[in-house]
């Protein structure tokens, strides 16, 4: 995160009831990146380079995971970051940090675009085999920093149905219903599944608010 | 949905993986609820290092695209303090009697005899308008779309009568002017209502006695006391 990492608190395993957050995505009152969105929502654009210089990589990777083509996703990365501009002085710590407000804006739009970008391709031929991504939504090349190795150890922890559920719903930014019928289970299954492995994947890569 | 339902949508509510009808009633429930907001913030966190363990960088394309066009694009102003307060204060007052509160917001639906316009985006009187709605075996959801920037979605019951629409992040109305929702029906925009944009950009209204049924919803600037028909561009609309 160069300029912006902050000191690294010693670490202590979550099964010790300490929560870690070693990158700054909880106890937003100390992160590093509020300061400048707070000045960016004064206009400060400097600040906001500097922004997007720390946020860009983990919004463009969401991004590119979701909508996939790579113009495209390029669109969506900037379409983002001007909404972040747009509402920078509506920033709220109370709301978390800035990387997982940055996060789910960005989410929200990739979304958006493989939606409509699916409405239009359903109105224009009822070919529901074009619009299925494949199924290769894992998180996986990921280089053995740190971090990455601790999501991704995270991840190993949820049951393989688990999940392939959250998965599908995040990265291939389909909705609970649809997951149900690219799995053929019941919708209230996949809805538990979603459900206890966002608690497991939580409870190993800690979140909580002061 | 019944209420053990719509706690157990927190997860599926942070991974966007509802779908609207539903992603409308978590919206219109989280902000009050104390463990599902909780439990929204925490999933966030969460996926933001699920995010952040994939990051690519964009080519370079994109940081000069971005910088060109923030150097041309209006920010929002800030929710002001005093609305902010105003908030904690009204939620504050709603845990220590929520019942008290629901009675008093039925109360005011029926005093105002038409519609009630209100900006608390967690109000009870618009949040239960809309539970109302999308409980309905008829309900109908639509995201009205276009140039401008921010959502509106309106939520309506086919047998009429009622509607309830949300905006968010819309921009200031122009001095002099406001917002205009249209039914367009067969005999073309019937007038809705005018529509105040709060500081915070958000828009939360009821509307009660709709007549006709929509085949589009639009969304104008007008002068600020209406106008009995469009004059503006529409700057957001669905087809239904």
């Amino acid at each position: 995160m160069g300029v912006l990492s902050r000191a690294r608190a010693p670490r202590s395993s979550a099964a010790e009831g300490v929560v870690n957050d070693p990158a700054g995505y909880d106890a937003p009152g100390t992160d590093p990146m509020a300061v400048l969105l707070r000045r960016a929502g004064r206009g400060d654009q400097l600040a906001f380079e500097r922004l997007y210089d720390a946020l860009a990589p983990m919004v463009h990777g969401v991004v590119l995971k979701v909508v996939r083509d790579p113009s495209q996703s390029d669109e969506v990365t900037q379409e983002v970051f001007v909404e972040l501009w747009r509402l920078a002085a509506r920033y709220d710590t109370a709301k978390g940090s800035v990387k997982a407000w940055a996060s789910t804006v960005a989410h929200r739009r990739a979304i958006d675009r493989v939606r409509s970008e699916q409405a239009s391709r359903n109105r224009m031929a009822k070919d529901v085999s074009s619009v299925m991504p494949p199924h290769d939504v894992v998180v996986s090349e990921v280089e053995s920093t740190f971090e990455q190795a601790r999501v991704r150890h995270a991840l190993g922890q949820l049951s393989p149905l688990q999940r392939e559920a959250v998965e599908l719903a995040y990265f291939g930014g389909h909705t609970y219903r649809e997951v149900a019928v690219l799995l053929d289970a019941a919708e209230g299954t996949i809805k538990t599944r979603i459900r206890d492995g966002m608690i497991r994947l939580r409870d190993e890569l800690g979140a909580s608010h002061e | 949905m019944s209420d053990v339902d719509i706690h157990h949508l927190a997860a599926a509510y942070a991974l966007d993986a509802l779908d609207q009808r539903e992603r409308m009633a978590f919206e219109a429930h989280y902000p009050s609820c104390e463990v599902c907001h909780a439990d929204v913030l925490d999933f966030r966190s969460t996926l933001a290092q699920l995010a952040d363990a994939a990051p690519v960088a964009p080519p370079a394309s994109v940081k000069q695209g971005v910088m060109a066009e923030i150097a041309q694009t209006r920010q929002l102003s800030p929710v002001v303090p005093a609305a902010v307060a105003d908030l904690a204060e009204r939620r504050r007052r709603r845990q220590r009697s929520l019942s008290v509160a629901l009675a008093a917001a039925a109360a005011v639906v029926v005093f105002a005899a038409g519609a009630v316009v209100t900006n608390n985006p967690s109000t009870p009187a618009y949040a239960s308008a809309l539970a109302e709605v999308l409980a309905s075996d008829d309900s109908r959801v639509a995201e009205l779309g276009g140039e401008a920037a921010g959502t509106v979605r309106v939520a309506w019951t086919e047998a009429g009568a009622r509607a309830v629409l949300l905006g968010d992040g819309l921009p200031a109305a122009p001095d002099g002017q406001a917002y205009e929702l249209w039914l367009i029906g067969p005999e073309g925009p019937v007038p809705m209502r005018v529509l105040d944009a709060a500081t915070d950009g958000r828009i939360r209204a009821t509307l009660d006695n709709v007549e006709g049924s929509p085949a589009a919803w639009g969304v104008t600037l007008e002068p600020s006391a209406g106008s009995p028909a469009p004059t503006g561009d529409i700057l957001y609309l669905a087809q239904v």
